[in-house]
């Protein structure tokens, strides 16, 4: 299994021979190729020409951060798996308002279900959450009724609303309180952690199209503007609660992410380099923890997940077989 | 549509394969047999190694042995002996067309193993059947539906057919 690197310090980051090597003040490391397929950059890291052709030679994604924690973009090696025919596949399914709107629901649809998931979890373990799920299932009904991608965001976000109330709940926590979702920056600790996790799921999600067919650039949900990836936003719909929420929700109640954490930045609250790591560790174990899938008939990680949905919606665009999101088990 | 000596060999392991290499939905290179499979026909009989291209044909060894054409494929395993069989028969059939008579050896590195091919009436039949029903997998809107095979297990598209 090849693994993500993430670079926290200052440096530089080149080539040397066959592998890579970070340079920083204290010393050389050096990464091999063959077990990295992509590397998210947080500190302040100088790199060339050379290396990015080294990178897309191994088909290695850099994932840049700013200093806050944001995400600012991706080195998105040329396209090394290439089929027109799935292009052409992918456009039809965006210029036709039926079929787009078909797979928009599903996103939402799939979000939905896992979001469900992580509630009834919570649920069963004691939490007063019943209320919300009912509100979740009646605005749920209204998806059907919905005739554009714009009605469809509408609802999911109304459903995230109620969803992010409920954090409260689960947390149940005086350091870690919901308030309200606030984005850039982030007003609390919570929402912080929040947008930190996702930006996580959207690169890893990004890193796994890469090594399909699929073109990031278009996407069903997310209003595709063919210049931002957008594609990785739709399915990381269905993957945040699974992985992200539940990452979140264990780091705040067993205390292993605190308010030291955390420090006050640009009129808003960031992760302080101690906690982007907690948080990254943690989501890497996450995707590298696996269950089992009955048609593979093997244990897949959910990052093996991530791509499997992506094959999934590949065979939709074909005509194949129609895609359903993944549901979590539990 | 001129069917290549790949998609011959793909036909007789899984016709899915044939439609979704049509398209150049070409696997992930990451599945480790692939990897070896690259591996062992480029180390393999270095020696006489010169690869040939004629028209759309690949052939991975060409030498003379007296007055004959001998030309040979290099395989990782004989477990698709059929496949790599009808493949080489397909590039003796070309090579005939173009007026050069040849045998085909099959070469096993691994096994130390060597199967001669000749062309007969027989395969000839068999080849001119296959490349009818290649033309018509790859001229079907959706793939075939994946089969659960033996092969499954070593297929670049194995996670895909059975996400
Ligand atoms: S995984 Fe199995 S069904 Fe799918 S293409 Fe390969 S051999 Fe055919």
């Amino acid at each position: 299994m090849k693994r993500s690197i993430y670079i926290f310090s200052d440096g530089e980051l080149k080539r040397k021979d066959k592998t890579l090597c970070f340079e920083t003040k204290e010393g050389k490391k050096y990464i091999p190729v063959e077990n990295t397929h992509e590397i998210l950059i947080f500190g302040e890291v100088t790199i060339n020409k050379r290396l990015l052709e080294f990178l897309t030679e191994s088909e290695i994604i850099l994932h840049f951060f700013n200093y806050y924690g944001y995400y600012v973009g991706s080195f998105y090696p040329r396209e090394h798996l290439n089929s027109g025919y799935m292009i052409l596949k992918q456009a039809e399914h965006y210029l036709d308002h039926k079929k787009r709107l078909n797979l928009a629901e599903n996103f939402v649809s799939g979000a939905i279900e896992n979001i469900k998931r992580v509630l009834i979890y919570y649920a069963n373990r004691g939490k007063p959450l019943n209320e919300t799920i009912d509100k979740i299932n009646s605005i749920a009904l209204s998806i059907k009724d919905c005739e554009s991608t714009e009605e469809l965001m509408a609802v999911e976000g109304n459903i995230r609303d109620e969803y992010y109330q409920a954090f409260d709940i689960i947390l149940d926590s005086e350091h870690f309180v919901f308030e309200a979702r606030t984005k850039r920056p982030p007003k609390n600790r919570l929402n912080a952690l929040i947008s930190f996790a996702n930006s996580l799921v959207y690169t890893t999600v990004l890193s796994e199209i890469y090594h399909t067919h699929l073109d990031p650039r278009i996407g069903y949900l997310h209003t595709t503007n063919f210049r931002r990836f957008t594609l990785n936003l739709d399915v990381a719909e269905i993957f945040k609660p699974i992985i992200a929420d539940r990452v979140i929700f264990n780091l705040v109640n067993k205390s292993i992410i605190k308010p030291n954490h955390f420090e006050k930045k640009l009129d808003g609250i960031v992760l302080n380099d101690k906690g982007k790591q907690l948080l990254i560790q943690h989501m890497d174990e996450r995707l590298r923890s696996t269950i089992q899938h009955k048609r593979i008939g093997r244990h897949v990680s959910y990052r093996q997940l991530i791509r499997l949905e992506l094959y999934k919606i590949q065979k939709h665009l074909i005509g194949e077989e129609e895609y359903r999101p993944f549901q979590s088990g539990w | 549509m001129h069917p290549t000596g790949t998609l011959i060999w793909y036909y007789y392991i899984c016709p899915r394969e044939v439609w979704l290499m049509s398209r150049h939905l070409t696997p992930w290179q990451e599945n480790p047999f692939i990897e070896i499979g690259r591996l062992i026909s480029k180390e393999s009989y270095q020696r006489d190694r010169k690869e040939i291209r004629l028209e759309n044909i690949v052939i991975d060894l060409l030498k003379t042995e007296g007055e004959n054409v001998v030309i040979g494929e290099v395989k990782k395993s004989s477990r698709f002996e059929k496949s790599a069989r009808m493949q080489l028969a397909f590039y003796l059939w070309k090579l005939n067309h173009l007026g050069i008579e040849a045998t085909g050896k099959l070469l096993f590195p691994r096994e130390k193993k060597k199967i001669t091919v000749m062309l007969t009436k027989e395969i000839e039949d068999e080849l001119e059947e296959a490349q009818q029903k290649i033309i018509s997998i790859v001229q079907m809107e959706t793939p075939p539906p994946a089969r659960r095979i033996k092969f499954c297990s070593k297929c670049g598209y194995q996670e895909f057919c059975w996400s």
